[in-house]
């Protein structure tokens, strides 16, 4: 629940102990044809934009307004999707995704594009890969993020190409350098309207020779190298690693045998994904994996029943996921967000208390104050859709029986919480 | 102007850093209890690190104020003649360096011209990559004195970095510097502190990860109060400047926070061989002449205060600062009123050890590569200099076999 959703809202967890593994596991892994949750978030007015005005122009006061504004609606947007989301995996999934054709909007500096790329990769996040590889080779945010659009057959750039093979379909060291080359070949022509993120092809900047790539010789265009990519056995080998590393355990080397690997044969997403859901791997306590910032925010407004841009300020909100290191749209590097004991320093202890505290001065905490207090300490456990609380954190939350919100604080900084089992 | 500000790019690159061990942070008090428990030995050398982050202009740093070509190329960026700080018939410092300008008459600046590395690569955070691992051709995950500190005896104190994020220099493979947020860390009081400890007490049954998460939350307490009155005192006090402490021009500037803070642990004695600060804003596609005077005014203000601060220490003579960019901008003016990504760029090696003047070659503003400056010296040239001369290390573990040096330290 906490792995291919968001976490449980209050009483979920519970319902989900009463059914059993079995209905929860397909209940999760079953995307329904209507998500009334999801579908109450309104979607925002993301426009074009257009060219940037010049430096001291009157234009650009309302210009650089507008262009935080419509990026700042857009983060909201999606984080509410998340929080409200009946159905966690299709959110998870898309976040997922992000995360690995992680593209930043700090280059773009447009919503536009970005909007559309969080588009595309929700409405292929259980679909197939190489469909989805293909969409991504004609994303706008994408080609832009990685200088294709300065990519000729005069002068390949081979940011793009690489990233290709090395972040989103193979991984690194299954190409030589070569290779890097004759994909950024395959890549030249592309063009990209910066604000809306439009990408047309111009066959007169393209390389139209045979190109040498992993062993083979023929003519290429970015959606035939992708397929080329995808079609390799490395391809499985890649997604099922990173399946592994996001979904099962960050620290711990995925098994050869791993389940998603075979079910990913067809490049089917969702068969990799319940493939895996049902992998024994997901039962072993001894993989566990960290919730990042944004799955800890989410988490905690699930739990705490609050919606991201209802919060006093969006602002604030994003100002917190900052100094935690993860704001959607906004990845580090093109190789996507850490994962594991690097969200667990000192400072972000601090600032996850702080972060807490906030959160719980806007939430009623119906959820934890539903249950009867002689048995809060436990229960409270289910409300988190945490397994159980150890005796540390048990005997930490008995001394704070009487202040509901430090309660909530404390269990919300819980290693059992931080950390999902 | 499509600003890179420090924290933004520490955030584009540190990448490098997840895959390896988790960057400890420490606080202060951490710090000042190692600088009290096991001081570093006397007359032990310093390396102070400075990165700027975004692209510095070099030619509009290190002046070349009477070649024709500088004006005639780029005729709306170049300094007059009559403004600029000369330091010989060929080239002077950006009118705004009067402190580094000062150091240099000292014989304490060393300039290395034309820095770079084969096969430039324009991209912000793929050269910075370069520079910061070393590592030009190949991408690694490990900084060049994270390789460094890998090579030393276990110790979290032995290379930090200012600011709560570790840059991918101090990354090692084995273990890396440690990274201390500046302002410290605030600290939860009352009962909730009382409980939070309690929080962060590990049990038998936590995984490495749960843990780990109720270490970083003991971290946070790990505070003596024996020791903060030494720490939250004033910076050491520089003798030569006009006003004692905090007073003089560009010091509420951020870099001279981070040197602040630097200068005070260095007094008291901090374990630490390698601190690593760092200054943002350097892109300066647009309107660069008075972002970029400004920040090299910082820059050279800081690091004349930081120098005079040492003076009033025992470890004046200890402390070698190293200046970078990720790469000069290109020589032409762009259509406003800036410089595009370009290659290479001078740096600065400042200290009491260090044998002032220029070294390297001026790169020719006749002879361009494809637009942009040619690279004269190799970046792995001055970190091989400062491994054996500054560090007394071997260079072979941080940079292999590599032979170039530039004998500017004593």
């Amino acid at each position: 629940m906490q792995r291919f959703g968001f976490g449980p809202r209050p009483g979920e967890y519970a319902q989900a102990l009463k059914v059993g593994v079995d209905a929860t596991r397909t209940a999760l892994l079953t995307v329904p044809a209507v998500d009334a949750g999801a579908a109450q978030v309104v979607e925002p007015e993301i426009t074009d934009l257009g060219k940037r005005p010049a430096a001291n122009s009157k234009e650009i006061v309302p210009f650089a307004i507008a262009q935080r504004y419509q990026v700042e609606q857009m983060t909201l947007w999606w984080l509410d999707r998340m929080a409200l989301s009946d159905h966690g995996l299709t959110e998870r999934m898309t976040w997922f995704w992000h995360g690995h054709w992680a593209t930043s909007v700090q280059k773009l500096n447009y919503a536009m594009p970005m909007f559309a790329q969080n588009k595309t990769l929700r409405a292929n996040c259980l679909g197939n890969f190489k469909t989805m590889s293909r969409a991504m080779v004609n994303d706008g945010a994408l080609q832009f993020w990685l200088d294709g659009q300065d990519s000729t057959s005069k002068s390949p750039n081979e940011n793009l190409g690489r990233e290709l093979m090395e972040l989103f379909v193979l991984g690194v060291d299954r190409y030589s350098e070569d290779d890097v080359k004759a994909a950024a070949r395959a890549l030249t022509g592309y063009l990209v309207d910066r604000s809306s993120g439009a990408v047309t092809f111009n066959l007169k900047r393209h390389d139209t020779n045979p190109i040498t790539i992993l062993g083979t010789t023929q003519p290429l265009t970015g959606e035939t190298l992708s397929d080329l990519l995808v079609a390799r056995e490395d391809n499985a080998t890649f997604i099922a690693e990173r399946l592994w590393y996001r979904f099962i355990s960050s620290t711990e080397t995925m098994p050869a045998d791993f389940g998603a690997k075979k079910a990913f044969a067809g490049r089917d997403i969702s068969a990799a994904v319940a493939a895996m859901a049902s992998d024994p791997a997901m039962q072993d306590v001894k993989y566990d994996l960290v919730k990042s910032p944004v799955e800890w925010f989410i988490a905690a407004c699930r739990a705490l029943e609050l919606t991201p841009s209802q919060l006093k300020t969006p602002s604030q909100l994003l100002n917190y996921l900052d100094k935690l290191g993860q704001v959607p749209f906004n990845p580090p590097n093109v190789g996507g967000w850490p994962a594991g004991g690097s969200w667990l320093s000192s400072a972000t202890a601090q600032y996850r208390i702080a972060f807490a505290a906030w959160l719980i001065k806007q939430s009623k905490l119906r959820g934890l104050l539903e249950i009867p207090v002689n048995s809060r300490a436990l229960k409270s456990a289910d409300w988190l859709g945490v397994s159980e609380w150890s005796p540390r954190t048990q005997s930490t939350l008995r001394a704070s029986l009487s202040d509901p919100a430090q309660f909530a604080l404390l269990a919300l900084c819980s290693p059992e919480f931080i950390v999902s089992a | 102007m499509d600003t890179v500000t420090r924290r933004k790019f520490l955030k584009l690159t540190t990448g490098a850093v997840a895959v390896g061990a988790a960057a400890p942070l420490l606080s202060i008090d951490q710090i000042a209890q190692a600088a009290i428990d096991r001081p570093l030995p006397p007359n032990t050398p310093i390396l102070v690190v400075v990165t700027l982050y975004g692209g510095n202009d070099g030619l509009n740093t290190v002046v070349p104020y009477t070649d024709p070509l500088y004006y005639s190329l780029r005729p709306e960026l170049a300094y007059k003649q009559e403004v600029v700080l000369p330091l010989n018939a060929e080239l002077a410092l950006n009118p705004a360096m009067k402190g580094l300008k000062s150091l240099w008459d000292q014989n304490k600046v060393a300039i290395v011209r034309g820095v770079g590395y084969p096969n430039p690569d324009r991209s912000h955070f793929s050269s910075m990559a370069k520079w910061q691992t070393g590592s030009p051709a190949k991408h690694i995950s490990t900084g060049w004195l994270g390789r460094w500190v890998d090579s030393q005896p276990e110790d979290s104190m032995l290379a930090i970095s200012l600011g709560s994020v570790l840059p991918p220099l101090l990354a090692g493979g084995k273990r890396s510097g440690s990274a201390l947020p500046l302002g410290g860390l605030i600290i939860p009081k009352g009962d909730l502190a009382t409980q939070c400890q309690k929080l962060s007490k590990a049990v038998a049954k936590d995984s490495k990860l749960m843990a780990a998460a109720a270490t970083s939350m003991r971290n946070l307490f790990s505070v003596s109060t024996s020791v903060q009155p030494v720490l939250k005192g004033p910076a050491p006090v520089s003798p030569d400047l006009p006003t004692t402490n905090g007073g003089n021009a560009g010091g509420d500037s951020n870099l001279a926070q981070q040197l602040d803070v630097v200068a005070k642990l260095i007094a008291a004695g901090s374990p630490t061989k390698v601190w690593s600060v760092s200054l943002g804003g350097f892109d300066t596609h647009a309107n660069e002449a008075n972002a970029q005077a400004l920040l090299l005014g910082t820059v050279s203000d800081s690091l004349s205060r930081f120098m005079s601060q040492l003076k009033a220490t025992t470890r004046s003579n200890d402390v070698t600062i190293m200046v970078y960019s990720e790469f000069g901008r290109r020589v032409l003016g762009n259509g406003s009123d800036g410089t595009d990504h370009g290659t290479a760029g001078p740096m600065f090696i400042v200290g009491n050890s260090v044998k002032g003047g220029f070294y390297g070659e001026q790169p020719s503003l006749k002879n361009l590569y494809k637009g942009d400056l040619a690279v004269t010296t190799d970046f792995r040239d001055v970190y091989a200099t400062v491994i054996e001369k500054v560090l007394k290390s071997p260079v072979g573990p941080t940079l292999g076999t590599w032979a170039g040096r530039v004998n500017c330290i004593n």
